[in-house]
């Protein structure tokens, strides 16, 4: 299991409120680490830190570091670092005017690339990567904000893929969604895993449960523990940790 | 902390727990008074003990299906789960223990009275129901106070247990040889030196499932392989 | 409770006729003004009245020999003057609006950029033609231009610009403040920077409010009369250099609709008919917009 991503005493501000205290944890390559706590946990705001897009937000800073394959990004340009750290976000957000296809190949296009025939190659690959090529494929010029909810979260999966990140973020993708289309996103997630390391925020346990290896447990803005998700669920080693996971709070 | 009950879980759980113990208090009460019936010779203590089994097994099934239901309807989590998963595992060994209680009973209301002298006679026979019921006893309180550290040196008492079988074993198969123990009786009673065995066992199951209840870590086990029945010098 | 019920009913249908005679007297005026303009106005049109100059003024005895003329001259100037205004303004009041949603959302110079434009858009516009003459005024008297600039097309233009940029940089600035932060932020999440973002897909998700924007602008420019007066002067003849003066269809209408003089008049009447009507054809055309956009984009679920 070698450490793709290091966060050392990251702390984290929205103007002079702290969001984020001191945490400090590892991300391993091929592996899906959940991130669970109850609302204002601070879960998100780590993640929006990982990819450095907390800080486009005005009156956000952070302190620390984020190591990327031992470099610390916050050293990095950038937009760079962004490009190499891909996000999908909790509601589904496709660009409204463009096509199915078109969002798949914004980040592409807006990056430079200018080979028809390369864009259309990624464009398919991170369809199918997303599964939704088989439900666009007849429909790849309509809008894609015509596509249903799930399909929407599909669309922007591909979308972050066809970038081909080193690592894909996903701030509790399922939770706009219904039963069947999360659990079309899990399997997803089940597949990526083999390529990216996957780092996933939810406020459900039980998809934690399902998805990840290991899962870190935040509680105002402090990481509590972090472990294997079947010891974590088994046998929690805080008491805060276990209140939170048997539902006696939060 | 803000206070979600989980009122169903909550109350389903404490259904269970109570379930639990009233297993317990059966399981203890059935191998005393089968160690009774068989020390005593009482006929009425015999039949209390086939009561008392058959009570054992409804109660277990109820159990079972509670335990399952809680883990169908409630994705329980650590203790929650540790609870629930340790009661389902000792149910079995507590119904074991009713089982060979019963079983210790039949015997007992079959060779009594006329053999009860010659078993209060036979000191090692005494020590392994002395030492079952207190094992089974002390896994039990654990189980009722939650509390892993009485545990913790089971196996090794159940070595002790398991050497004294050997040697009780060898002595009712000696004395058989000249003669000194009615082969009908000697043959029960090495059945009943075997249940008490068995029934040290389960306690010590008992006790890996409260730690693990506990603590979330079984008992470290290393098993002594049985070697065979130990026939001794005479043959 | 029965009583109840009539007396409420009652009430509704009171309040319903009231507020309806309410609409037809507020609509009084608007139809006879275009009554007004379609009748008098349409006695003007014809092939003419779009091909040739204003005529000179016809002394109401010559009355049965005054040449009708026609307001081509105007119409040039119009095209000219917001034409130019407009390829000015557009990029100026877009960069403005995409600074203050993007940049200046918190900040002290955004704050101050924004009151400014503000105020600016509520300035009575005879002030901006006033103060835009004074400048152009002091800039030739101290040397730097020729006079004749003063009234001339440039002032025109500098004027309507003045007028035209707030507005569009208030309508931009409103239209990509609606555009989501998650589309932004996904959008950055894919590795871009942020002017390219900014420019590839906050404004092309919010260019229906753009369009509007613009849209809004030049009609307000098109109508505009008072700072014309003082600045682009008018005049008989077509497009004779920037810094000539030169007609206006509004200025075309203010000085002939009030001269008295029978051609003028209902040359008059024919130039507000035609500005009523492109006025209704810029709104229809926004509406339009905004119609097509939101149809493709915001069918979503």
């Amino acid at each position: 299991m070698t450490t793709k991503l290091s966060v050392e005493h990251l702390s984290a501000f929205y103007g002079p409120k702290r969001a984020l205290d001191d945490v400090s944890l590892e991300f391993n390559d091929r592996e899906v680490t959940a991130i669970i706590g109850p609302s204002g946990c601070g879960k998100s705001t780590l993640i929006r830190c990982l990819n450095r897009i907390h800080e486009t937000q005005p009156g956000a800073r952070a302190e620390g570091r984020v190591l990327l394959d031992g470099a610390d990004i916050y050293e990095q340009d950038a937009v760079e670092v962004r490009r190499r750290i891909g996000m999908v976000f909790q509601k589904p957000n496709p660009f409204p005017t463009l096509s199915v296809y078109d969002n798949v190949a914004a980040g592409l296009r807006l990056n430079g690339v200018r080979d028809r025939n390369a864009i259309h190659v990624k464009v398919v690959e991170s369809l199918r990567k997303a599964a939704l090529w088989d439900e666009v494929k007849d429909g790849l010029m309509a809008p894609g904000v015509r596509l249903s909810g799930g399909q929407q979260q599909r669309l922007c999966i591909a979308r972050a893929l066809a970038v081909d990140p080193e690592i894909l973020l996903m701030d509790e993708p399922a939770s706009a969604l219904d039963p069947i289309a999360t659990a079309k996103i899990e399997d997803l997630v089940f597949d990526l895993k083999r390529t990216y390391p996957v780092i996933i925020v939810t406020h459900n346990m039980q998809q934690a449960a399902r998805v990840a290896e290991r899962t870190a447990f935040m509680y105002l803005g402090k990481l509590i523990e972090v472990g294997v998700t079947r010891e974590l669920f088994e046998r929690p080693k805080e008491k805060l940790t276990e209140g939170y996971i048997t539902g006696r709070f939060g | 902390m803000t206070g979600v009950e989980r009122k169903a879980l909550t109350e389903s759980l404490d259904q269970l727990n109570e379930n639990m113990a009233t297993l317990a208090e059966l399981a203890k009460v059935a191998i005393r008074k089968a160690v009774e019936s068989l020390e005593e010779g009482g006929k009425a203590e015999a039949d209390a003990v086939f009561t008392l089994d058959q009570e054992i097994f409804a109660l277990k099934q109820e159990i079972t299906r509670r335990c399952v239901d809680l883990i169908a309807l409630h994705a329980p989590v650590a203790r929650d789960l540790r609870t629930i998963t340790a009661s389902l595992e000792m149910t079995t060994d507590l119904d074991r223990i009713g089982r060979y209680s019963r079983d210790i009973a039949e015997i007992a209301r079959e060779i009594a009275p006329s053999a009860s002298r010659e078993v209060r006679r036979m000191d090692k026979l005494a020590k392994m129901g002395e030492l079952t019921v207190r094992m089974i006893d002390l896994a039990l309180d654990a189980f009722r106070h939650r509390d892993a550290e009485p545990v913790k040196n089971m196996i090794a008492e159940d070595d002790a247990v398991d050497d004294l079988h050997d040697d009780l074993f060898r002595e009712l198969v000696a004395r058989m040889a000249d003669r000194s123990l009615s082969p009908h009786i000697g043959a029960q009673l090495i059945l009943i030196n075997r249940y008490f065995e068995r029934l040290a066992d389960h306690a010590v199951n008992i006790g890996d499932h409260v730690a693990y209840m506990v603590t979330g870590q079984r008992l470290t086990r290393v098993k002594r392989p049985k070697t065979g029945l130990p026939l001794g010098p005479q043959y | 409770m029965r009583k109840q019920g009539r007396r409420r009913r009652i009430t509704n249908a009171a309040m319903s006729a009231a507020a309806f005679a309410c609409v037809i007297i507020a609509l009084v005026p608007l139809a006879s003004i275009l009554y007004s303009a379609a009748v008098e106005g349409g006695k003007a049109i014809g092939p003419a009245f779009f091909t040739q100059n204003e005529p000179p003024p016809c002394s109401p005895t010559l009355q049965a020999n005054c040449p009708t003329g026609g307001i081509a001259n105007a119409l040039q100037g119009t095209l000219i003057l917001v034409g130019i205004a407009t390829l000015i303004a557009l990029p100026l009041g877009i960069l403005t609006g995409i600074y203050l949603s993007e940049y200046g959302r918190l900040s002290r110079f955004g704050a101050g950029v924004r009151f400014v434009t503000d105020v600016m858009t509520g300035i009575p516009s005879i002030v901006v033609g006033i103060v835009i003459f004074a400048i152009f005024l002091l800039v030739a008297q101290a040397g730097w231009i020729p006079l004749r600039y003063v009234t001339s097309a440039t002032s025109g233009i500098v004027a309507l610009t003045v007028i035209m940029t707030p507005i569009v940089a208030r309508t931009v600035e409103e239209a990509l403040r609606l555009v989501p932060t998650t589309i932004r932020e996904a959008a950055l999440a894919l590795g871009i920077p942020r002017w390219r973002a900014i420019l590839r897909i906050v404004l092309s998700t919010g260019k229906a409010g753009v369009v509007t924007g613009a849209l809004l602008a030049v009609a307000r420019a098109s109508g505009e009369t008072a700072p014309l007066i003082v600045t682009a002067g008018g005049s008989f003849f077509g497009f004779a250099g920037f810094d000539q003066s030169i007609a206006a269809m509004p200025l075309l209408i203010y000085v002939n609709g009030l001269s008295g003089v029978p051609n003028y008049v209902t040359l008059a009447w024919g130039t507000a008919l035609v500005l009523i009507l492109i006025m209704l054809g810029i709104s229809l055309a926004a509406r339009l917009a905004l119609h097509r956009v939101l149809k493709g984009a915001g069918a979503a679920r």
